[in-house]
């Protein structure tokens, strides 16, 4: 059986096995391996970083998050919020905005280039130090020049909550960066002749948007949710890592950090099954017959 | 005269009118009156349609504009700020223009930064973390991409999954398993994981480079085989000189994570000469008072944002020179099919 064609093809696959092989080596070092030792320490307490002496704790620590602490659980709910008011907006302003940009207009690579750059800031300390500073709070009151007047009209309260909408939306869309790429480089896939098929039947713009870019969009709006709930949940800035961290290495609570890890870890996951499994039917795949 | 009712104008409809007396004359007139005038409503609704075309248009540079500046706000919020004078901060009356320019906040906030030291470390960390990513992705994409062998799939998601892991939770382990390796407080646990596929977003990448490499044609690669190329050669030779789209947004992206990233770098560096430049942010006055030995309440928010600014020019500048091919390599690199 060991003919000199079997022998190629088994060559070829062992090749596929050694491009592979880098990736497979660092999952099991920095990924799989402490993937396994924190589900490992979060049924543990760690005592003194020096010697990692580790008594078993059963699900204390779970007991600890769900029960007793009483900042993890009002945190959580907070960061799902975030969530859940973030991701739309910032798939639904992206989209907006690639829409324009995918116009033929003047000084597009200029625009291009400018949404993209608050991505350079990232939401590293940079942007912490421009936050700190007041900058989120009247950029968008400036950027759409909202008069002052018409907050003077609104009354003290309404103004507030204005405001502070305003300044919300800001920050969220500096977000939008990478998002806008992904949306233009899909608008940009999409074959001109539909278009210009749909024109002569007499579709107007409004309707070619529902029944043409939207659905044939759908891949790149998941590909979008599934990158915006990522990199919401694993942000710099996002609270509960700042608390996880903090208490791994602040408070030297490692087998406690290491369950809500978990906790965290395994909501995010669920979460995407959820969106994988409730969004199947509704995404349309041009490519595929 | 009514024979071409095509091209009429109003005058012309009511000349129709006046020379209709038989009523079958008059109703075949009426109706190619009734011709005339849809035809005048088309015409009017097609200059309409072209106000209203020029009345979007309008609208949409107006939104974009608006828009491009709310993204522009940081940095020209940054730039004017960092040149103010600490009275024209407290000056209402000065919004963007100061009254005189400031210059020594960059060189406070150089000094405060230790902006040489700090930023070859920065640089350091990113451009073998990038170089590691790029090597590294591209080559695991290929085996993806491009070879048959049994179990692909299943690997092919679980390297997938690995996106949606938060640093947080391996954050524990990953210490201790540094600590025992003696990694710690060198760039070592930074860069290392980049040359396995695994560094920051790594799997990400590995999805780029997989979606470029399967929409080149195999007979490029068939041609190869039959000259004798091995299948590294093949990748090396001639699937990577096809791929600058994606390695051109892999480079950027990859440096400007890895150059943001605080996260990992405040947690595997302890002593401060080997910090990054984003991490001498917080410690700036400290920084500042040390360097000039007394307590520096003058320098506020403008050094700040100088300081600020230099932490981010590597990244501006290498943006300001890739930011074409970059736009061009999102929108070729078949992320989306």
């Amino acid at each position: 059986m060991r003919g000199q064609k079997m022998s190629l093809e088994r060559k070829k696959m062992m090749a596929g096995y050694v491009y592979i092989a880098p990736w497979a080596i660092g999952f099991a070092l920095f990924m799989l391996y402490p993937l396994v030792y924190s589900l490992w320490l979060s049924f543990h307490e760690v005592a003194g970083v020096g010697n990692f002496e580790l008594t078993s704790v059963g699900w204390g620590n779970f007991n600890k998050a769900f029960v007793l602490d009483t900042k993890f659980i009002p945190l959580f709910i907070s960061v799902i919020q975030d969530a859940v008011i973030n991701t739309p907006l910032i798939l639904v302003f992206s989209l907006f905005i690639s829409i324009l940009l995918n116009h033929n207009i003047r000084g597009r690579a200029f625009f291009r280039a400018a949404f993209f750059l608050p991505v350079l800031i990232g939401s590293g300390l940079a942007m912490q130090q421009l936050l700190y500073a007041g900058v989120g709070k009247d950029t968008l009151v400036n950027g759409i020049g909202v008069p002052d007047e018409v907050f003077l009209y609104m009354g003290p309260t309404f103004s507030q909550i204005v405001f502070d909408m305003l300044s919300r939306l800001t920050v969220i869309f500096w977000k939008t960066g990478v998002q806008i790429l992904l949306f233009l480089a899909g608008l940009q896939g999409i074959s001109v002749s539909l278009y210009e098929s749909a024109r002569c039947d007499g579709a107007t713009e409004w309707e070619m948007f529902w029944k043409i870019t939207l659905p044939l969009m759908t891949p790149i709006i998941l590909l979008n949710l599934v990158y915006t709930c990522v990199d919401s949940f694993t942000d710099i800035n996002n609270r509960m890592m700042v608390y996880i961290k903090d208490t791994a290495f602040t408070n030297i609570e490692m087998g406690y950090a290491s369950s809500m890890g978990w906790i965290y870890f395994l909501f995010i996951f669920l979460l995407l099954v959820l969106v994988f499994v409730s969004t199947r039917r509704l995404i349309i795949y041009t490519g595929e017959k | 005269m009514l024979s071409n009712p095509i091209g009429k104008t109003k005058p012309q409809k009511a000349a129709a009118h006046a020379q209709a007396p038989a009523q079958a004359q008059a109703r075949a007139a009426g109706s190619k009156v009734k011709a005339l005038r849809n035809h005048t409503v088309l015409s009017r609704i097609g200059s309409k349609s072209r106000w209203i075309g020029l009345i979007y248009r309008i609208f949409v540079y107006v939104i974009l504009i608006d828009l491009a500046f709310v993204f522009l706000y940081p940095f020209i919020y940054m730039m004017t700020t960092s040149l103010k004078q600490p009275v024209d901060l407290m000056n209402f009356t000065i919004k963007w223009i100061p009254t005189s320019l400031a210059w020594e906040n960059f060189y406070y906030g150089m000094k405060g930064l230790q902006f040489l030291t700090h930023f070859n470390n920065s640089a350091l960390i990113a451009v073998l973390s990038v170089v590691g990513q790029v090597l590294s992705c591209s080559f695991i994409a290929y085996g993806f991409a491009r070879i048959k062998f049994p179990g692909r799939e299943v690997l092919f998601v679980l390297c997938m999954f690995t996106m949606i892991i938060p640093p947080q939770t391996i954050i524990v382990p990953l210490f201790m398993q540094y600590k025992t390796m003696g990694w710690l407080d060198s760039v070592l646990p930074l860069i290392v994981p980049s040359f396995f596929g695994n560094g920051l977003r790594g799997a990400l990448f590995i999805f780029i480079f997989r979606q470029l490499f399967r929409g080149l044609p195999w007979e490029l690669e068939d041609a190869a085989r039959v000259d004798g190329c091995g299948s590294f050669r093949v990748y090396w030779k001639i699937i990577m000189p096809l791929t600058p789209p994606a390695i051109v947004v892999t480079t950027l992206l990859s440096l400007v994570w890895h150059w943001n990233d605080f996260f990992e770098p405040s947690i595997y560096l302890t002593s401060e000469e080997k910090f990054t430049l984003p991490m001498m942010l917080p410690r700036l006055y400290q920084s500042l008072d040390t360097l000039t030995g007394s307590t520096f309440e003058v320098f506020s928010l403008p050094v700040v944002m100088a300081a600020t600014f230099f932490a981010l020019f590597p990244m501006l500048l290498v943006y300001l020179f890739l930011q074409r091919y970059f736009i061009q390599g999102v929108e070729r690199s078949g992320l989306v099919e």
